[in-house]
């Protein structure tokens, strides 16, 4: 009988097999949107959990590693939910302005705080998609979503992002 | 909005946030392992008394449930 079959028959040894060999995946997946190793291993564990606890609905003859992405996305979005923004955007300083690596340093920090403002949604469509470049097609799997979707939340969070920095005076 | 701006916003965020080290420090399955071994939290009795109470009432009342429905 094949891997997948024993693990969906709850079978352990079968999970243990697949655990060593997608925990990096789901791991490099996970670190990706949290972009905190600690947390990345924390929703990591959580996971692959979650995966044997659901193992009576994943069909053998289906894609695991897309199965597990999904589980993965779904608990990364719940954690950034639950993560309160951070409190407000820097203001503009009214002291002499810094020099060039200070003003640089502050203009990332901006940039953070203001995405880390946006939506939870947004934030991963817009961190895999932008920041790590990953396909949308990936993408839209992982969210159980269509690319067209993906797309259109890439884009309302550049919009976001883009009236937040002029907001603040930044030019990225 | 141009296809500039997108572009200068993926390199203001890729420059914001640096890449980080998809490489997982250890194996995680002695802590998956713990994890499934633990016994799942258990619903005290009084809690399932509770669920039975409300289902009847609102068996009995099911006006009732607009008036919960109301002020939750």
């Amino acid at each position: 009988m094949d891997l997948f079959r024993r693990f969906a028959l709850g079978e352990i040894d079968a999970f243990e097999t697949l655990v060593r060999q997608f925990q990096g995946d789901v791991y490099a997946w996970i670190v990706r949107i949290v972009r905190d190793p600690g947390i990345a291993e924390d929703l990591t564990v959580e996971t692959l959990w979650r995966i044997y606890r659901a193992r009576h609905q994943f069909r053998p003859d289906g894609n695991f590693a897309a199965w597990a992405r999904r589980i993965a996305t779904n608990l990364a979005l719940d954690h950034l939910r639950r993560k309160r923004p951070e409190q407000s955007l820097l203001t503009e300083p009214a002291c002499a302005p810094p020099p060039d690596h200070l003003r640089q340093q502050e203009t990332r920090a901006k940039i953070q705080q203001a995405f880390r403002r946006l939506s939870a949604k947004l934030q991963v469509a817009a961190t895999l998609a932008l920041v790590e470049e990953r396909p949308y097609a990936e993408i839209a799997d992982a969210l159980g979503t269509s690319v067209g979707a993906v797309k259109l939340r890439v884009f309302r969070a550049v919009r976001i992002l883009r009236k937040q920095l002029n907001h603040l005076g930044v030019r990225p | 909005m141009t296809e500039h701006d997108d572009h200068q916003i993926r390199k203001a965020l890729q420059q914001s946030f640096p890449p980080v080290n998809t490489e997982l420090r250890r194996d995680l399955w002695p802590v998956v392992l713990r994890k499934l071994d633990t016994r799942p939290a258990r619903v005290p009795w009084y809690d399932w008394a509770l669920i039975g109470l409300s289902a009847s009432v609102f068996l009995f009342f099911p006006q009732l449930i607009l008036v919960f429905a109301y002020h939750l």
